[in-house]
């Protein structure tokens, strides 16, 4: 069986065709491609924007995946649309693509949960089984765990998101959005080394990320480092000596704001999927979204994971960042059960929550 | 007689670092205890006590562990681990102050003498003799019955800033009294723990 | 699944403890060893918040700090206001030690509590009445109820007595109530489950000092929502908790209040994706 997954619920539109083999072996990515909307440095993506965007790349890229996948339309079983949770506008502006595939080719729809898809992909990728999940994203932050059938949220940010809380400050910092905010403050906190005291913010297993955000923006004006100047100067400051000295006593650099601000709050997602790991009694830990790109998360949650004798399982930017695939794999799971969305069920939401969804795929 | 100082293995700190403790009443020299402290004669060197200001053994004994173990961790407060223990009584962190409160004086009677085994000449042996010739005292058994004679509880209540608490005092109601003397140790207790942070 | 789990280094001294610290729980952030207080004839429980190698160290030094003291400031506080906590008898922020020879872990010493959990009180009882309620006369079950009703009624009560003293838990669960097992129990009931001592609570790792009603309420709620979902035939007597905790002190009736509108929203928020 295959099935296409549109995703389109934040600055990506993604495309991907799965196959279900008929007899029972491994799924098999045929393709999986997506074009990212990029703001301009100090901007953030605008809904109206994003969804002009999407709709001037969701043809192409169909066709696109069509042919990479060298499948012809008859061959398809389903169209899985991102449902929610999301952008209004650019969710509106795929599924309504969706929609129109549908009718055209006489495919059933299936909406998919954006969350479920995530976790799901990351489950078929890694091979983990039952893990808790750390869902981190520019609009997401929760840590979930599976029992009868739902994905339960244990712990979860009591306001903005892990990743809108990098891409604020990315803006702040005049720091390119090209390919992604939150890699470019990444690769500059390679570069720092003096760890500034900032909120730390965790109950129990929530945390809260808009004080920390307030606080780290208040340090970047108060020492000048904020705004388009300062961020021509980010090549060249690193070569400068007072950047090269370990000293806790100079003035920090927009580097060591960058570690700082990743040092800060990976360490509080850590510590909310360590007590839920304790809490259901789990050893893996599966990390999805984009934020679950970052290098310093992975490494600092395996280093959790290794001392409670587990193990992480993270995926690479191509499953980890949105993409159609994952929808497509969730959509498929649904409907090998027999789930479809009605044409006129076939709406999109901005808040739906993963643990509205019936997983009915899974019986453990 | 066999002298009354007793051998204090506090559990978790090393074998190798016992505490000797003896409790003396009636003292006739203290102010020249005192004096010797004062002018640093090394022979003296002890946690002298007003045994007035201890409440009971297990108050003593958190004193001791609080100050032997800050000793092993390399962050005494004060001169040596012997002061750091007068100094680990006082609930606040002002070392002069721990010393008027709960250090010896000229007047001091009944008082609680400690000796941490620091280094490898101070024995049992060594301590009992010294003291043997140095204090004029009656030693008397290092235990909550007799402290209960001695000590002022109003007196450390008021300097651990507990006047709220009930007080253990009379006798007249045995398991209140019980009662009220467990929430006032464990209240010296936590206190001592917290002390700095 | 256990085995191939080694936990770390005890931080000084307890190298030197002998016998060796028992480890009864790994937490999340703590291991709760049983070991002898400061007077070897006395049990006590030793609390031991490890380095965690994945934080900063300047940061995890911070948070470990902060947070033990700040448990032991609570329990030191509630124990002079005479709510029943184990007592703190020693302490270390510093927590020198450990394995690489410098900073193993912060520690806190508390009074040993002897008695069950009020979740074991409560599933003993609930796996009895599921499998003998039907041998029971009426006057029995009666009396069963009302033993239940008076246990959540003094757990209700000493969560009045802490939320007086300007404390509030952060963590409540029937794990976090302990019955201190009394010098003698005169009814188990047919059951054989006693439910009679003093109500203590315990594991102080997420409280904080508070006065405000939300914070009291979602006290409150978190227990509620735990009872609820572990303890089901304990569940419809749960009002018995809440008079318990209306007599008990005079704000109780505003926090009851906004208990409500907690009850209303839950904790769920609904999101953005």
């Amino acid at each position: 069986m295959i099935a296409i997954g549109m995703e389109g619920s934040a600055n990506k539109i993604g495309v991907g065709i799965m196959l279900h083999p008929k007899d029972g072996s491994p799924p098999k990515v045929l393709a999986n491609i997506r074009h990212t909307y990029v703001s301009p440095p100090g901007e953030g993506f605008l809904p109206k924007d994003t969804a002009r965007h999407h709709r001037a790349w969701v043809v192409k890229l169909v066709r696109s995946a069509l042919k990479e996948a060298r499948v012809s339309v008859e061959d398809v079983d389903c169209i899985c649309f991102t449902k929610g949770p999301g952008m209004g506008a650019p969710l509106q502006s795929v599924a309504v693509a969706a929609r129109m595939m549908s009718l055209l080719w006489a495919k059933a729809l299936v909406g998919v949960n954006h969350c479920v898809g995530h976790i799901e992909m990351g489950r078929l990728i890694t091979g983990a089984t039952n893990p808790v999940v750390l869902y981190v994203s520019g609009g997401n932050t929760q840590v979930i765990a599976y029992s009868s059938q739902r994905y339960r949220i244990f712990g979860e940010t009591l306001d903005i998101a892990v990743g809108n809380c990098l891409d604020r400050f990315a803006r702040t910092l005049h720091i390119s959005n090209d390919p992604a905010p939150g890699y470019n403050i990444e690769q500059l906190a390679k570069q720092g080394k003096q760890l500034v005291d900032l909120p730390y913010v965790v109950k129990g297993m929530d945390c809260s990320f808009s004080g920390i955000l307030a606080a780290i923006d208040a340090l970047a004006a108060k020492w000048g480092l904020d705004g388009e100047e300062r961020a021509r100067e980010d090549v060249a400051e690193t070569t400068s000596e007072e950047a090269q000295g370990e000293g806790s006593g100079r003035k920090p650099s927009r580097a060591d704001l960058c570690f700082s601000l990743q040092e800060t709050v990976y360490s509080m997602l850590v510590e909310i999927t360590e007590r839920a790991m304790a809490h259901v009694g789990s050893k893996q830990v599966l990390i999805v979204g984009g934020v679950g790109s970052n290098e310093r998360l992975q490494e600092m949650m395996s280093i959790m994971a290794r001392d409670r004798g587990g193990s992480v399982y993270a995926t690479d930017e191509r499953f980890c960042i949105d993409n159609g695939i994952m929808i497509a794999q969730a959509g498929m799971l649904a409907y090998q059960t027999g789930f479809r969305t009605p044409l006129k069920e076939s709406t999109c939401t901005q808040r739906f929550r993963t643990d509205e969804v019936f997983v009915e795929w899974r019986d453990d | 007689m066999a002298s009354r100082l007793e051998t204090l293995n506090v559990p978790h700190l090393p074998a190798a670092l016992p505490a000797y403790v003896v409790l003396y009443r009636d003292v006739q020299n203290s102010a020249f205890l005192r004096q010797q402290l004062l002018s640093g004669n090394k022979e003296y060197e002890y946690a002298f006590i007003d045994a007035s200001m201890v409440l009971s053994r297990a108050h003593a004994t958190a004193g001791i562990f609080r100050a032997v173990n800050d000793y092993m961790n390399e962050r005494l407060k004060s001169h040596n681990v012997h002061s750091e223990i007068v100094f680990a009584l006082n609930p606040a962190n002002n070392i002069a102050e721990s010393f008027r409160k709960f250090g010896i004086t000229d007047s001091t009677k009944d008082l609680l003498v400690v000796k941490v085994a620091v280094s490898p000449e101070i024995t049992h042996d060594s301590v009992a003799a010294h003291l043997e010739a140095s204090v004029q005292g009656k030693p008397v058994p290092f235990d909550d019955e007799t402290l209960s004679e001695i000590s002022d509880v109003t007196k450390i209540k008021k300097v651990f800033k507990l006047g709220a608490l009930p007080s253990p005092g009379d006798k007249t109601n045995g398991a209140q009294n019980i009662k009220a003397k467990r929430q006032l140790e464990l209240s010296l207790l936590s206190a001592i723990a917290l002390r700095g942070s | 699944m256990a085995d191939d789990y080694k936990p770390p280094a005890l931080p000084a001294p307890f190298t030197n403890t002998r016998p060796a610290p028992e480890l009864l729980t790994q937490g999340a952030e703590a291991h709760l060893y049983k070991t002898v207080s400061l007077d070897p004839s006395i049990p006590a429980a030793l609390k031991i918040r490890p380095f965690k190698p994945y934080r900063h160290p300047i940061l995890d030094r911070r948070l470990t700090r902060q947070r033990i003291i700040q448990e032991a400031r609570c329990l030191a506080k509630l124990v002079r206001e005479g709510v029943s906590v184990p007592g703190v008898l020693a302490l270390d922020w510093e927590g020198q030690g450990g394995d690489e020879g410098g900073w193993g872990g912060a520690w806190l010493m508390m009074e040993w509590i002897d008695g069950p959990v009020v979740r074991v009180v409560l599933e003993k009882w609930e796996a009895w009445m599921k499998k003998n309620a039907s041998s029971l006369d009426s006057a029995q079950l009666q009396h069963e109820e009302a033993r239940v009703k008076d246990l959540l009624r003094r757990i209700g009560k000493t969560l009045g007595a802490l939320h007086k003293a300007g404390v509030v838990h952060g963590d409540l669960t029937t794990s976090n109530l302990m019955l201190r097992t009394p010098p003698q129990v005169s009814d188990c009931g047919p059951t054989g489950v006693s439910m009679e001592g003093e109500i203590v609570l315990i594991d102080f790792g997420l409280a904080s000092q508070s006065m405000q009603d939300e914070d009291r309420a979602v006290d409150l709620y978190v227990l509620e929502r735990a009872i609820g979902s572990t303890h089901p035939r304990s569940e419809p007597l749960m009002e018995e908790m809440v008079h318990g905790y209306r007599e008990s002190h005079r704000g109780a009736t505003s926090t009851l209040k906004r208990l409500e509108d907690v009850r209303m929203r839950g904790r769920k928020r609904s999101m953005i994706g």
